[in-house]
């Protein structure tokens, strides 16, 4: 950090570096240890307040000493030099133009070497920062989307986790809407609802709005109207608003489907309206007035995602403040009935960063690590540059010697490399537009639900001029200092090798140890991925998913009012489906492994309820195989039984994890608990086993505490199941039968989410597959990049030393020894940067454990293996120019001298 | 090569300027300490960038208003204070600060004539 620190201050005039570097660096040194500045969040703003200083007062100090400059030339009394006619800013920039397309006519293999890499290295970040834009920055076509936030409740007694979507209850709405800091708002609860009517029964992704959510989103419907109050309010005349891809699809995209009737779950709704296309709401597509009256729903039934414009004039962070004071109202008034109210918070944050949550993290690596490729691309390219500086050496001293002014010399040069990084920006361009094409197969399902649009946009397309620019000034830096210390002198006396080669080849080699560097943090991550992937992979599940297909059914309201009729459909499936040749097992499930799950409040009798956090369990309903369908083990006591019939005493199953927690030097047999939800406490139930954890949190997460429910009993009956079938065969061969079964007790019926248990894994892991994958490519890119930058600079660096080598095997150096003189010099390189790379890694060790399962950033594997890539490549990379060194023949070498 | 200070009307002192000066009307002090305290004082409204600082004390500096010494002032937090440089008013910083001063001090008095700005003056 201080070093690069360092390495800023050359910005500075000479004069003003000599008297204040160190002062300034003490002063950095003093900063950095300030409080405010602790942490990554406070390094990034460290960081911030410097830059923005070192620029403005090193443009300060340099214009003055510009305007002094002018001053003494113009007004000193120097001898008047017969100087070129003044060329306007205009015709220099174009002259310069001129002669720097010359010289890349003159060298086209330098020059496309020169623009690929370049444009692969902007490219990439193009593409990360396209997708970025697209799925994280700027995810909806909404009129000023920044200005919407999502509203969502922390209960820190019963977790600690904030949730954005689903989280809160029409109380807790009705209190958020005291708030002056938000113009409007709207609530909703999300469903899916059955479709019918046309040809075949279609389940559709539903928001079910308290309050008109079009004008909070700013959009109005692309045919029709919105709501009216009258059809909100509860009990209203029942209508629905479809999305466009709704209407293309299931309806042909028919002018007439206004004021049509249409069937949803059973009842019927008029269509007032069609949405535009593109993302409304979380990839909904259907909108219907919640219908109920909401004064009547009790506090602590929190199923509403609430939705809201901020005020002109207020902030994220004044909204948060005022939702503050409300929450403290609230906890006030209700917190003696309402135990979950102690020290819960409301916040607002912006509606896309909360939805977009859990793949920011991902995506900051991401657009960090292309930002690498594209740094070593750039130090590559001036390495080139230096090499062709040196070679130029000559023509500059000739130019200096005859009067050109060294800031004219080091425009040129900066004219060169800018007008390739622009080529480069251009072709980089190309190169995301087409990646984005494919940007629908690097995102996860959950993405493509949401129908978000990458592709290159005015931002995207600013973005790549950017780095353009940026590329051109970074590759310039180092020639145009170099060029610029040319001394006209030693230069034309000398044969341009000598003296000046040497700090040419440290120069080159500092760039060189800096690409390894940055290609090791880019091998660490992408290996501490795959690791992580991998190990994933083999992670003990607790179930056995292979043979298991799954699917969701979601039966209609109006035509299964009561738990008994769906019950008494999901044990018919069952026996259907148990009856279907290859089939094992079957069960239904109201969620299963690894998919995060629905988890309520429960009471443990006899338990301290004061404790600080209020005990919570995943409650899954399952039907009586459920266990031997995914094979989850009986660890103590029994399974449910057909004995368990329904009105009987209520029964429940605990994964060991709950047994742990909340039963500790108990028996967990006979205990007694309930489940605390939609309005007030269940009925207790006795725990008659405990069954295995398996992983009920995500592949990656620790198992959370749960309890099973006997479907059969019917209570808490759910409509929304998924169907678990497992067999001897290929599970998705079944599926056509499957469906048969579910028409033989309702052709209405529609079957959905058709996943075999395997693919639910995989895609559960998706975020870190992905990561590691285009971080492997990354790597790869890096890796590539860094050859050549050790093939150029050894080559260099071995026929700058002809002489030195001639010298050597005339005395005696064997061809072996001179070989070795090389490679040392190489692994000496590969070791310094292998050192930096791993330190680099370890200090942003934060930003990437995240993404991390099971191993940790020092993992000594992966190191082991990055090291041992690094060193083949040096050594292929070294081979040949050092071959190229033993075989010089010391006769000729000394001739030259 | 070094500037030579410009004999020119009195001009208004910059705001970075005004407050390094009477940081250091407390008592010499080194480069940090001055923003330390410039930010102390101005509760943060004013906060001062190590290149806008030492940019300031170079322009100062060669103006003749403050110069090196080898009096300490208060000793830093951290005790490391061996390389440090630390800086005094000059007798003329002395005399452009308080210039300044009454310079200040007549707009407000200025201002407070003034009945419909006395309010949020006094």
């Amino acid at each position: 950090m201080r070093s690069v620190y360092r390495l800023l201050l050359l910005l500075y005039p000479a004069s003003f570096r000599r008297r204040y570097e160190l002062e300034l660096i003490e002063a950095f040194d003093d900063a950095r240890v300030e409080p405010r500045y602790r942490g990554i969040a406070g390094a990034a703003l460290l960081w911030r307040y410097l830059l923005a200083d070192l620029g403005t007062a090193s443009i300060r100090q340099r214009w003055r000493l510009t305007r002094e400059w002018i001053r003494q030339r113009t007004g000193g009394g120097l001898p008047h030099v017969p100087s070129q006619p003044r060329r306007s800013f205009m015709e220099t920039f174009v002259q310069d133009v001129r002669y720097a397309l010359r010289q890349f006519t003159r060298r086209p293999g330098f020059t496309a070497i020169a623009v690929i890499s370049l444009a692969l290295g902007i490219g990439g970040t193009s593409l990360i920062y396209g997708l970025m834009d697209g799925f994280v920055f700027n995810p909806f076509p909404y009129p000023d989307a920044d200005r919407l936030a999502a509203i969502g409740g922390t209960f820190p007694r019963v977790s600690s986790d904030t949730t954005y979507v689903e989280a809160l209850s029409t109380p807790e709405y009705a209190d958020i809407k005291r708030s002056r800091s938000f113009s409007s708002l709207a609530a909703f609860d999300l469903g899916n609802r059955n479709i019918s009517g046309g040809d075949v029964p279609e389940r559709v992704f539903t928001a079910l709005l308290l309050d008109d959510l079009f004008p909070v989103i700013g959009m109005a419907p692309h045919l029709g109207r919105g709501f009216t109050a009258e059809e909100l309010a509860p009990n209203g005349p029942p209508a629905a608003i479809i999305s466009h891809r709704l209407w293309q699809s299931r309806f042909g995209g028919d002018p007439a489907i206004l004021n049509r009737a249409i069937r949803i779950g059973g009842a019927t709704a008029s269509v007032v309206g069609v949405m535009p296309p593109g993302l409304i709401v979380i990839g909904t597509d259907l909108w219907v007035p919640w219908g109920a009256d909401p004064a009547r729903m009790p506090r602590d039934t929190r199923q509403f995602t609430v939705l809201a414009r901020l005020a002109p004039g207020a902030s994220i962070g004044s909204a948060n403040a005022e939702l503050a004071t409300i929450a403290g109202q609230v906890q006030q008034a209700e917190m003696a009935q309402f135990k979950e109210y102690e020290g819960w918070r409301l916040t607002a944050t912006p509606w896309a960063a909360a939805l977009l949550q859990d793949v920011r993290p991902a995506a900051f690596v991401l657009l960090a690590a292309v930002g690498f490729v594209l740094i070593i691309a750039c130090a590559n390219l001036a390495n080139l540059m230096l090499a062709r500086a040196t070679t130029r050496h000559r023509e500059l001293a000739v130019r200096l010697a005859l009067g050109a002014a060294r800031s004219r010399i080091a425009r040129q040069l900066l004219t060169e490399s800018l007008l390739l990084g622009l080529a480069g920006a251009a072709a980089g361009l190309v190169l995301a537009h087409v990646g984005l094409q494919f940007a629908d197969a690097l995102i996860p399902a959950q993405f493509t639900m949401l129908n978000l649009q990458a592709g290159v946009n005015g931002r995207v397309l600013a973005w790549t001029s950017v780095m353009g620019i940026l590329a051109g000034l970074l590759v310039a830096l180092l020639p145009a200092i170099q060029a610029t210390r040319t001394d006209p002198h030693d230069s034309l006396k000398s044969d341009g090798r000598a003296g000046h080669g040497r700090s040419g080849v440290r120069m080159r080699s500092a760039l060189i140890v800096a690409e390894i560097a940055l290609s090791v943090v880019l091998l660490l991550g992408a290996g501490l991925l795959l690791r992580s992937v991998m190990k994933m992979q083999g992670a003990e599940l607790g179930f056995e998913p292979h043979g298991v297909a799954t699917m969701r059914l979601t039966l209609p309201q109006q035509k299964y009012p009561s738990g008994e009729a769906i019950t008494v459909f999901f044990e018919d499936l069952i026996r259907r489906t148990q009856a279907i040749p290859g089939v094992t097992a079957a069960a239904t499930v109201s969620q299963f492994p690894p998919m995060e799950f629905f988890s309520s409040r429960i009471e443990i009798a006899g338990a301290d309820a004061s404790g600080a956090t209020l005990p919570t369990a995943n409650t899954t309903i399952a039907s009586r195989g459920y266990f031997q369908a995914v094979q989850i083990p009986l660890l103590r006591g029994r399974l449910f039984a057909e004995s368990d019939a329904p009105g009987g005493p209520a029964q429940v199953l605990i994964n060991s994890t709950f047994a742990s927690r909340y039963l500790t030097g108990k028996d967990p047999i006979g205990a007694r608990m309930r489940i605390i939800a939609r309005g007030g406490p269940g009925p207790w139930a006795e725990i008659i086993g405990v069954v295995g954890d398996a992983r009920n949190n995500g592949a990656a997460a620790v198992v959370r505490p749960e309890a099973y429910i006997a479907m059969e009993q019917g209570r808490d009956a759910w409509n929304q199941l998924f169907l678990i079938v497992r067999s001897t065969q290929d599970a998705s061969t079944l599926i056509p039968a499957v469906r048969a079964a579910v028409a033989s007790i309702d052709p209405e019926q529609p079957v959905y989410n058709i996943q075999t248990m395997e693919e639910a894994i995989a895609q559960s892991a998706f975020q870190q597959r992905i990561s590691a994958m285009l971080l492997g490519i990354f790597a790869a890119t890096a890796l590539v990049l860094a050859a050549v930058g050790i093939y150029g600079v050894m080559s260099y660096s071995v026929s700058a030393r002809t002489q030195e080598i001639g010298v050597r095997m005339a005395i005696g150096a064997e061809r072996s020894d001179v070989l070795r003189l090389v490679l040392l010099q190489v692994f000496r390189l590969v070791a310094i940067g292998l050192v930096i790379g791993i330190g680099l890694l370890m200090a942003a060790g934060k930003a990437i454990s995240g993404l991390l399962y099971g191993v940790t950033p020092s993992d000594p594997v992966t190191i082991g293996m990055v090291t041992l890539t690094l060193g083949a490549v040096a050594l292929v990379a070294g081979w040949v120019p050092a071959r190229r060194a033993s075989r010089v023949n010391p006769i000729q070498a000394l001739r030259y001298e | 090569m070094r500037r030579t200070p410009r004999d020119e009307a009195p001009k208004a002192l910059s705001q970075p300027v005004v407050h390094i000066l009477l940081a250091l009307a407390d008592g010499a002090r080194h480069g940090y300490a001055i923003k330390q305290a410039v930010e102390e004082r101005t509760q943060g409204a004013v906060r001062l960038g190590p290149g806008t600082l030492y940019e300031a004390i170079q322009r100062l500096q060669d103006d003749g208003r403050i110069e090196e010494t080898a009096a300490r002032g208060e000793e830093p937090s951290n005790g490391q204070h061996a390389q440090r440089r630390y800086y005094a008013l000059t007798d003329q910083g002395w005399d452009v600060l308080r210039d300044e001063l009454q310079r200040l001090d007549a707009i407000v008095a200025h201002a407070r004539a003034n009945p419909k700005l006395r309010k949020g003056l006094v």
